[in-house]
């Protein structure tokens, strides 16, 4: 009986978290190393049982299934600065943190007070056998070749470790720029550096608006579907009601 | 909903952004100014639907989970210290680093701050001050008779006094650099303090191993590059405007839902 608004309901339900999505995406237009996301919906399908249905009276209602992340890469920036580096190919960064190790495609680097490679927060970033790279005092300015490799005064420091997973969806955001995973990481042999530039999200922006106008549309003429479902019932008891004083 | 507030963050972000671009604008000719870049994060994320989690009893995993995202926040500001182009000005006490390296400044309360703003004058003591009129470290008073100042590229300042020939060294700059130039704190008028982050200042003098040449009679321009600025600025008004539609649109969305009956 209430079937159309329960489907329309879950719609709702639905397209709010898209729309959450959107907004999400368009937030981190300009977020360095930022995928967009994009929301994956199947149908559920519901079949009610008891007195007056069929057996093919399923309703079908829509399920948010998963979030799945766009891994096309974004747009690369020249910045200059000799600690940013842009990553070409599917491989990550791992940088340590407290909790075990974790991995980034945001390549703003830059020394800490120990002189360690560290990533935007602060954390290290590992080179080949985990160990963060350490830039002697005056060595030098620094380079990073296209295979990772730290030198400075002509002098290799260290090669900054890149890795790459079977399934990339399975990574888990942690906020930041940084995704866990448990997978285990292979050593992404055909991913290049370059030193002077950031990767860009990959957001792009006339899609999302595209996407939000569309959430927009459908939310209200779900509304309208629920309101005039409204409507029925209301008039269907009236003329019950007439029926039944007549 | 989550993404009026989603929207709210990206606004935010992006005014940041506005707001380091036009102070890079307005410092376009400032002797010794660095550019500086805002950078953004992610914020954390909701899962509502595990990766990885058990979909059956048949050891079947959901392939992607629905994560959430807050919206954004900014990392940092960070500073650019690329070399700024080279303005000849032919004055003798106009002084640029080619290179690494800072001119030390002695502050009024005792502490040191470091510039590579080398558009220096004499104070009535014949000292090398800044604009500001704070000591410059290394340096002794030039005598008044001097009538020809000289810096080589190590800093050495020879100058030639009335009626001699030979000229006379009174000190050298010295230079301090760091190990994180992006860590040291803005202070205004060209100036920078160190902190934890920067690390501990080297001291030294032009020329050496590490350190950049000085340079008489020019002065380093600012690095902004007008074009990318004025093009970042575009992209981040059109960001702010798609972040305000986040926000209409929500808006809209709950204004459906609550006409619904």
């Amino acid at each position: 009986m209430e079937n159309t608004i329960y489907a329309g309901l879950s719609r709702q339900m639905a397209l709010r978290r898209q729309m959450e999505v959107v907004a999400n995406n368009i937030a981190n237009m300009s977020t360095a190393g930022y995928r967009s996301e994009q929301m994956l919906f199947v149908e559920y399908m519901n079949e009610p049982e008891g007195p007056g249905y069929r057996e093919d009276d399923a309703v079908a209602m829509v399920l948010d299934q998963g979030t799945v992340r766009d891994m096309r890469p974004g747009p690369q920036v020249r910045t200059d600065n000799p600690f940013d580096v842009a990553i070409e190919g599917r491989g990550y960064l791992v940088v340590e943190t407290p909790a075990g190790p974790r991995y980034t495609r945001n390549g703003h680097l830059s020394l800490d007070v120990d002189r360690q490679l560290v990533d935007g927060s602060g954390l290290p970033v590992l080179g080949d056998g985990d160990r963060p790279i350490t830039v002697p005092q005056n060595a030098g300015d620094v380079s990073i070749s296209a295979n990772g490799d730290v030198s400075a005064g002509g002098q290799l420091l260290g090669s900054i470790r890149l890795v790459e997973f079977d399934d990339e969806l399975r990574m888990v955001p942690l906020g930041g720029g940084l995704y866990v995973t448990n997978q285990v990481p292979a050593d992404s042999a055909d991913t290049e550096l370059r030193q002077g530039f950031i990767e860009q999200s990959n957001v792009l922006p006339i899609v999302e608006m595209t996407r939000m106008i569309e959430v927009s549309r459908s939310y209200q003429s779900t509304s309208r579907l629920l309101s005039d479902e409204h409507e029925r019932q209301r008039q269907t008891i009236r003329r019950f009601g007439q029926m039944m004083t007549a | 909903m989550r993404s009026l507030s989603i929207g709210a963050t990206g606004m935010l972000a992006q005014q940041l952004n506005v707001e380091v671009i036009s102070n890079n604008i307005a410092n376009m000719t400032t002797t010794g100014y660095k550019r500086q870049r805002a950078e953004f994060q992610d914020l954390l994320y909701q899962s509502l639907r595990r990766v990885g989690a058990a979909s059956s009893d048949a050891g079947t995993i959901v392939p992607a989970g629905v994560q959430i995202g807050a919206g954004v926040q900014s990392a940092a500001v960070y500073r650019i210290h690329e070399q700024g182009t080279m303005e000849v000005t032919d004055n003798p006490l106009d002084v640029a680093i080619s290179g690494d390296g800072y001119f030390q400044v002695e502050l009024p309360n005792g502490d040191t701050a470091y510039t590579r703003s080398g558009s220096f004058q004499l104070n009535p003591d014949g000292e090398i001050v800044t604009a500001d009129g704070y000591r410059v470290t290394g340096p002794n008073a030039i005598p008044e008779d001097a009538i020809e100042i000289s810096i080589n590229d190590s800093g050495e300042i020879l100058v030639v006094l009335d009626g001699q020939v030979e000229p006379q060294n009174v000190g050298q700059f010295q230079l301090a650099i760091f190990a994180n130039d992006a860590g040291l704190e803005a202070i205004g008028n060209n100036l920078f303090l160190e902190t934890p982050a920067s690390g501990d200042p080297q001291t030294g003098v032009a020329a050496d191993e590490g350190f950049g040449d000085v340079k008489q009679g020019l002065l380093e321009g600012s690095n902004v590059n007008i074009v990318s600025e004025i093009t970042q600025l575009i992209a981040a008004q059109r960001a702010y405007e798609m972040n305000s539609k986040v926000i209409t649109t929500t808006d809209e969305m709950m204004r459906s839902t609550s006409n619904l009956r």
